[in-house]
C-alpha cells in the first residue's frame, strides 16, 4: 500500500520508494529508506502534507511524495 | 593562518557554535536551512589566530538545493585544514552519514556532538569514548549553545589528524567501487571530487557525478554497477546499515514514558483547524503588539525632538545653518522616534518565531495553499524572513529545489512588507488612522501575494518536486541571543539608514530653501498628483526610499514641509496616506534587494521583478484612491 492510505499512528515499514521521485535522494539522505520503520503523525487538511516520525526525527513531506512510497503495515 | 571550516547538517548547531567562537556574526535560527552562504570569523586557539568558516548546513556530499551546493563548492575550493564535522547528538544515526563521506575526504578531522543536552532529554546516551574508538576520530561532546566543552573542543582541532581508512561497504561493492575510480583515474583529469567518493556518488546517481562519468569511458563500467548494485541502493542500504551499527554500539536509548512537549504544542499549532486560528491569531498579536508598544513612543520622541528644534533656533541665528542644523537634527529624530520603536519590537519579536522553531510547522499548514500559487510550503521561510528585511529573504530562496520555485518565491517575497514598510504601515496608516488599518494592511498584502502568485504560476512553465522538511523541536532562544541577532539585523538601518536619512533631510532643506521643488515637483506630477492623488513633493522620498525604505516615512513630513509627523494629517487626506502607504508596501524593491534578486535568479528576473512590482504598486495605489474616495 501507498503512504498515503496509512492510517495516523500505526507503524508500517518503508518497502520501496518509487523511481522517478525526485525527492528519493533526499529522503533517503533524512533516513527514509526502505526497511526502515515509520509512523504517520498527522495529515495536513486539504490535500495538505503528511508529518511522519522516523528513527530520531519527525518529518515532513508533501502528500505527492507520500503516493510514491510503498509501505507495509508492521504486526 | 590554519583555516576551519564547520559542516554539518542543517539545524545541528554550526552558527550557533560559529558565533560562540568568532564573535556574533552568523544568525543562528531553529530551522534547517537558516545559513545559506559562508561566514568567515576569527577566533585565538593557544594564542594562534586561526580563521574559522561558517557553512549551510548540509544532509550529505550529493546536493539537493543550492545551499547545500554552496557547502561543497566551498569545502573542494577553499583551502581548509581542518574539518569539524558537528553533529546533532539527538540524530545520531543519519548525522554519521555525513561524517562518513567527510571521512572520506582524508583531511584532519573532529568531531563536535554537539546539542547533548537535547540527547540526554530524549534519553540517548551515548557513550563518547567508543564512538570515538568506532569511528576512528576525536569526538567531543558540546553544548554549543551553553558553551559548553568549547574549549575541549579547540584544544582537539589544534591536534586534529586524518581519520583512519576504513571499509563501510561490503567487499563486493568495495570491489566494484574501487574499479570504477580506477578507470576513472586514467581517464578523468580535472575534478575537485575525491574519485571514490565521485565513483560511490555516480553509482548511487547523483547527477554531477553521474554525468562526469558517462562522459568519459567509464560510461559502460558505470552503467553495468549501477545495474548489479540495484541502481546503488545496495551501497546505500550498507552504509545506512553501519550507522545503525554505529549508533547502536555507541548508544543507549532509555524509552521515556513522557509524552514530549513537541506533541503537546504540536496537537494545538498544527491542528487542522486550531493551527490555522492559532497562525493568525499569533501574528495579529505581533502586529497587534509592535503597534500598540510603538505609538506612544513615537509620541514621546518626536516631542523630545520638537524641543530640540526650538532650543536650536534660539541659538543658531543664521538661516540656512539653522535649517540645516534642523534637517540633521530631525533626521536623527524621525530615524529614533518613528522607525525604532516599530523596527526593534518587531525585529526582536520575529527572532523569537524563528528561533523557538515555529516556521517549519507553518510550512506544514500552507503548503496546501502555496500549491496553488505554483510553490510548496518550505517558501514560507523566505516569506517569513521577508517580513523582517527581504535581502535574506531572496537569499534563503537557495532552500528551494526548482528554478520556478525560486523565481515565484523570490518575487513574492519582495512585496511581503520588511520591517522597513512596517513602520509606514504602522507609523503613517496606523498612527493617522487605527489599528484595524493595520491589520487591513497586512491581510490586504497577502490577498495580493496569493493573486500574483496564482498569476505567475500560470506564466511560469514546470513542476517542482514537493516539499520535504525536517521538524526541528521546539526550543526557548535566550534572551541574550535575541538581542544579539536583533542588533544583527538592525544594524543595518543604524549605519546606512541614519546616515542617509540625515544626508537626505539636508537636501530637502536645500531643495526648498533654494526653491528648487517647484522644477522637480514637476517631474513627479503626472504620476503623483494626477494619477494617484498625492502631494507632488511625495516624488523625491519616494526615490530615497528605493535606496532604503524606511526613508519614505522618515522623510515624508519634511518633504511636505511640515514640522513634525504630527501635521502629517494637517496637509495629507486619509485616502492619501494608505494610497501612500499601498504605493510604497508594493513599489520597486530597494537597491540591497534589487542586486540579491540578481544574484539568486539573474538579471531577467530583477528587472522582471523591479517592472512588474512598479505596475503592481501603480494599478493597486490607484485602486485603493478610487475606491476609498468613493466611500
Ligand atoms: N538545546 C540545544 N540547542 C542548541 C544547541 N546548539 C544549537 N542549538 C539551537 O539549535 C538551533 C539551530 O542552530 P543553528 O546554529 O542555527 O544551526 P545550523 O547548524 O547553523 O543550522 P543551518 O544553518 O540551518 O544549517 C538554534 O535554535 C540553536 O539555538 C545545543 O547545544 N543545545
Ligand atoms: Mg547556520
Amino acid at each position: 500500500m501507498r503512504l498515503t492510505e496509512a492510517e495516523t499512528n500505526k507503524t508500517y515499514r518503508v518497502v520501496a520508494i518509487e523511481g522517478g521521485c525526485h525527492a528519493k535522494d533526499r529522503l533517503i539522505k533524512l533516513g527514509l529508506l526502505p526497511g526502515v520503520e515509520i509512523q504517520v503523525k498527522r495529515k495536513a487538511p486539504l490535500r495538505g502534507p503528511f508529518m511522519v516520525t522516523l528513527n530520531d526525527s519527525d518529518i515532513v513531506i508533501g502528500r505527492g511524495i507520500a503516493s510514491k512510497i510503498e509501505v507495509r503495515p508492521v504486526v | 593562518m590554519t583555516t576551519i571550516a564547520l559542516i554539518g547538517q542543517p539545524n545541528c548547531g554550526k552558527s550557533t557554535l560559529f558565533n560562540q567562537i568568532a564573535g556574533y556574526k552568523s544568525l543562528a535560527a531553529n530551522f534547517p536551512g537558516a545559513t545559506v552562504t559562508y561566514t568567515k570569523g576569527t577566533t585565538y586557539i593557544d594564542n594562534e589566530l586561526v580563521e574559522v568558516i561558517d557553512l549551510p548546513g548540509t544532509y550529505s556530499l550529493s546536493w539537493y538545493d543550492d545551499a547545500e551546493k554552496e557547502t561543497v563548492k566551498a569545502l573542494f575550493s577553499m583551502d581548509i585544514d581542518v574539518i569539524v564535522n558537528i553533529i546533532d547528538a539527538s540524530m545520531l544515526i543519519r548525522s554519521v552519514e555525513l561524517t562518513i563521506e567527510l571521512m572520506s575526504l582524508e583531511k584532519p578531522m573532529v568531531v563536535a556532538l554537539n546539542m547533548m543536552d537535547e540527547a540526554s532529554k530524549k534519553g540517548i546516551e551515548i557513550d563518547v569514548q567508543k564512538l570515538e574508538d568506532i569511528l576512528g576520530i576525536k569526538v567531543v561532546p558540546i553544548v554549543a549553545k551553553k558553551g559548553k566543552g568549547i574549549k575541549e573542543l579547540l584544544a582537539s582541532i589544534k591536534q586534529a589528524k586524518k581519520p583512519r581508512k576504513r571499509c563501510v561497504y561490503k567487499k563486493e561493492a568495495e570491489e566494484k567501487i574501487t574499479d570504477l575510480s580506477k578507470c576513472m583515474a586514467e581517464n578523468l583529469k580535472d575534478t575537485q571530487w575525491p574519485l571514490k567518493l565521485l565513483s560511490i556518488k555516480a553509482i548511487e546517481g547523483f547527477e554531477p557525478c553521474e554525468k562526469a562519468v558517462m562522459e568519459t569511458s567509464c560510461a559502460e563500467m558505470l552503467t553495468k554497477i549501477k545495474k548489479d548494485l540495484d541502481d546503488g541502493m545496495v551501497i546505500i542500504n550498507q552504509r545506512h546499515a553501519l550507522c545503525m551499527n554505529i549508533f547502536e554500539q555507541s548508544s543507549q536509548v532509555k524509552k521515556t514514558r513522557k509524552k514530549s512537549v513537541e506533541s503537546y504544542f504540536d496537537d494545538i499549532l498544527m491542528h487542522p483547524i486550531f493551527g490555522y486560528i492559532a497562525m493568525i491569531a499569533i501574528f495579529a498579536g505581533i502586529f497587534y503588539t509592535v503597534f500598540q508598544g510603538g505609538v506612544p513612543i513615537e509620541n514621546l520622541v518626536m516631542g523630545l525632538f520638537g524641543d530640540i528644534d526650538s532650543y536650536l533656533s534660539l541659538v543658531i541665528h543664521n538661516q540656512l545653518a539653522f535649517l540645516i542644523a534642523k534637517g540633521a537634527v530631525d533626521g536623527i529624530g524621525a530615524a529614533t522616534g518613528i522607525a525604532l520603536p516599530y523596527l526593534l519590537p518587531f525585529l526582536f519579536i520575529i527572532s523569537f518565531l524563528e528561533d523557538v522553531g515555529y516556521l517549519p510547522r507553518i510550512a506544514y499548514l500552507m503548503d496546501s495553499t502555496m500549491h496553488k500559487m505554483g510553490i510548496h510550503g518550505t517558501s514560507v521561510i523566505p516569506f517569513v524572513a521577508g517580513y523582517g528585511c527581504s535581502v535574506p529573504a531572496i537569499m534563503a530562496t537557495r532552500i528551494l529545489k526548482s528554478k520556478k520555485e525560486k523565481y515565484i518565491t523570490a518575487f513574492l517575497a519582495s512585496i511581503v512588507p520588511c520591517s522597513a514598510r512596517t513602520t509606514v504601515i504602522m507609523g503613517l496608516a496606523g498612527y493617522f488612522l487605527g489599528y484595524w488599518y493595520v491589520i487591513g494592511l497586512y491581510a490586504f498584502n497577502l490577498l495580493v501575494v496569493l493573486i500574483s502568485g496564482m498569476i505567475l504560476k500560470k506564466l511560469l512553465p514546470g513542476i517542482s518536486p514537493e516539499m520535504i522538511i525536517d521538524i526541528p523541536p521546539y526550543r526557548l532562544p535566550s534572551i541574550k541571543t535575541l538581542l544579539l541577532k536583533t542588533w544583527q539585523k538592525v544594524k543595518d538601518f543604524v549605519y546606512l539608514a541614519v546616515p542617509m536619512l540625515i544626508i537626505g533631510s539636508v537636501i530637502l532643506t536645500l531643495i526648498s530653501y533654494y526653491h528648487l521643488d517647484i522644477y522637480i515637483n514637476d517631474i513627479f506630477k503626472p504620476i503623483l498628483h494626477d494619477f494617484l492623488g498625492l502631494p507632488s513633493a511625495l516624488g523625491v522620498v519616494l526615490i530615497f526610499g528605493i535606496l532604503k525604505k524606511e526613508l519614505t516615512l522618515i522623510m515624508l513630513y519634511q518633504a511636505l514641509g511640515l514640522s513634525s509627523i504630527a501635521m502629517v494629517s494637517s496637509v495629507m487626506t486619509h485616502t492619501q496616506m494608505l494610497t501612500f502607504t499601498v504605493f510604497v508596501i508594493f513599489y520597486i524593491p530597494c537597491v540591497a534587494t534589487i542586486a540579491a534578486i540578481n544574484r539568486e535568479i539573474g538579471i531577467k528576473g530583477s528587472v522582471f521583478i523591479t517592472v512588474g512590482t512598479t505596475v503592481l504598486a501603480l494599478v493597486i495605489a490607484y485602486m485603493t484612491k478610487i475606491i476609498f474616495l468613493a466611500l
